[in-house]
């Protein structure tokens, strides 16, 4: 039975979206309830999936009792469960907080849709991070794209159907390079398992060279616009800042991320070793990672609305994983994944916190702050905690995956990688700290009268999510023991 | 001369990557917005002719086993069986986006992505 967990937790979450629209009419008291027991259920099933991946090691399941290669099979390992457990927590946590906060951004006949589009959303990423099969990625990368575009124009506000449609159209461009990648690999393998495909790859090397280029560097390009990787993320501001305040917090701190962990688990599973000794694969993604880390913050810095900079911030992070990546050592693998995670919380919180100011005082200017921190002591406080989180300020959990990433960078002799780091810290202060001390000992321009009492339901996320900022920047022991299993190369 | 007979030999290959780079250029550089979900739709047909022809084996026979008949070779099915899937994903994502355009036109009044960002640059200064 426990073994049939994983499937189950997918198919859960694939039932409760199709019945969220069912419940329209008399029973729509019933949704939220419905949907955070869902939630917290598949958050249980992680925790406990990760309990027995632990103890049992990495085990794989047929769907349907079909063995590989004719059936789809899923493979549970460290990373899939560590990924699991980060998707369903924080889409726990962002829910409770978006069952207050949607009610003043969309219209309440459409809150059993949004219900809809996130559980399917957390459907699909949860299937991407367990498949082990090429073309049920795809299939779920396409359920990931339209409704990730789905929480964002689900507000009908001119802005984000704008910015929806602009990422639609990239998207859709970034899982057709990902299909064509699939239709090159079958090609020249005959299978779509990975381990199949693994294990045909380096006899294949050598007849059809220019099938597996193709296909890495389609797999690259697709991933890339995917989690906007810095040259493809034009797409990212609009939509992130645009987007409903929840929406925003799980498109900036997970949507992003799951395809940096599909890329990570194709680069190291499906193509051989002996490929990025010839094609320089890993060099290109850790150049674009630190454009992607100094670009982002220089965009940042020049923001004025608030949302904006917190996901021009999220470009420069994601640099971070896959520069994780890109050095392709034990130790700096461990940061960059451990980034996933601490960067999941951070920027969730920050993006909630963000929401909350927008609720509570209709404000999203970052100069209008000025004052706002002893009107609401609690969220601000929350937002300094996310934002020295930011900076990578001893004590918070962004300084782990620094360290971390820094650290691996010296075990392989590259010092600059730690320059780059120390850097973006600093730049990350030049925009993160003026906003937290004008929130905090700025003199108040004017007080606004549309000021709202903040909802403890909505506040209790946020400070949930900055505990556990503190609390993983001191405990990081168990994350980092779960993910040093995950990666050994 | 031999990458010529080999092209000839693959035609529909070739033609799919044309095919391909013709949607992505439609996509990406034309303004009006049904024209890049046009793009989008070539982009992906290409992308399933591409994948169907991977199955295909020249005098090959359809992959039904009947008694008495036996077939030297049979077209591989399992690519015709993914692309159904595709383009049942394509279709989707065609209406999800062809929606996003009437809301756009309703909202903007134009179809055009040029026009839609100077009426934002204008409503902005």
């Amino acid at each position: 039975m426990s073994l049939h967990l994983p499937v189950i937790s997918i198919a859960l979450l694939l039932l409760a979206s199709f019945v969220m629209p069912l419940l329209r009419r008399g029973a729509r008291a019933a949704a939220l309830p419905f949907t955070l027991s869902v939630l917290g259920a598949v958050f249980t099933v992680s925790l406990y999936l990760i309990y027995l991946v632990e103890s049992r090691g990495a085990f794989s399941y047929h769907v349907g009792g079909w063995p590989p290669p004719w059936g789809v099979e899923l493979y549970i390992d460290h990373l899939a469960v560590y990924m699991m457990m980060v998707l369903s927590s924080i889409c726990l946590v962002v829910m409770v907080y978006g069952a207050r906060d949607l009610y003043h951004e969309i219209r309440a006949e459409v809150m059993s849709w949004y219900y809809t589009l996130y559980l399917l959303l957390l459907a699909s990423m949860i299937g991407i991070a367990l498949t082990n099969d090429l073309f049920t990625l795809f299939v779920f990368l396409e359920i990931s794209t339209i409704s990730a575009c789905g929480i964002i124009s689900i507000k009908k506000d001119r802005e984000c159907i704008e910015a929806s449609f602009k990422y639609l159209i990239l998207s859709v461009l970034g899982s057709g390079c990902v299909l064509l990648g699939v239709a090159m690999i079958y090609m020249i393998t005959g299978y779509l398992n990975y381990d199949f495909v693994a294990q045909e790859l380096p006899q294949a090397i050598a007849e059809y060279p220019y099938n597996i280029l193709m296909a890495l560097s389609l797999f690259i390009v697709g991933f890339s616009v995917k989690s906007a990787l810095f040259p493809l993320h034009i797409w990212l501001p609009d939509a992130h800042s645009s987007a409903p305040s929840p929406s925003s917090a799980v498109l900036s701190g997970l949507v992003i991320k799951i395809y940096a962990a599909a890329i990570l688990r194709l680069l190291f599973r499906v193509f051989p070793a002996e490929l990025f000794e010839v094609v320089p694969v890993l060099d290109i993604l850790l150049f674009l990672s630190v454009l992607a880390v100094m670009a982002g913050s220089i965009f940042a810095m020049v923001q004025e609305d608030i949302k904006r900079m917190l996901a021009y911030s999220s470009i420069a992070q994601i640099g971070f994983v896959f520069m994780g990546i890109g050095l392709f050592g034990n130790r700096a693998l461990l940061g960059g994944l451990v980034h996933i995670f601490n960067h999941a919380l951070m920027k969730s919180m920050l993006f909630l916190a963000a929401g909350l100011i927008i609720y509570a005082a209709g404000i999203r200017n970052i100069r209008d702050l000025r004052g706002i921190g002893v009107r609401m002591p609690l969220t601000m406080g929350a937002f300094a905690i996310g934002a020295f989180s930011m900076v990578g300020i001893p004590g918070t959990n962004g300084f782990i995956s620094k360290w971390h990433l820094a650290l691996g960078a010296l075990d392989l002799g590259r010092p600059f990688f730690v320059a780059i780091i120390l850097l973006s810290s600093l730049l990350n202060g030049i925009y993160y700290l003026p906003i937290v001390i004008n929130a905090f000992f700025g003199v108040k321009i004017e007080p606004r009268s549309e000021h709202r009492d903040v909802p403890g339901m909505m506040l209790v996320p946020v400070l949930i999510l900055a505990a556990g900022v503190i609390f993983f920047g001191f405990y990081p022991g168990p994350i980092l023991a779960l993910l040093e299993q995950a990666i050994v190369l | 001369m031999e990458i010529i007979s080999r092209l000839l030999e693959n035609y529909y290959y070739f033609v799919s990557m044309v095919l391909f780079i013709i949607g992505i250029h439609t996509m990406l550089t034309h303004s009006n917005l049904i024209k890049k979900v046009i793009g989008m739709n070539i982009m992906d047909t290409s992308i399933f002719l591409f994948f169907v022809s991977i199955g295909y084996r020249r005098g090959g026979m359809a992959p039904i086993i009947q008694p008495g008949v036996e077939a030297e070779m049979y077209v591989n099915p399992l690519p015709s069986a993914l692309i159904l899937t595709g383009i049942v994903v394509a279709v989707s994502v065609t209406a999800y986006a062809l929606s996003l355009i009437v809301e756009l036109y309703k909202q903007y009044g134009t179809c055009c992505a040029n026009e839609i960002a100077q009426i934002r640059a204008r409503e902005e200064s």
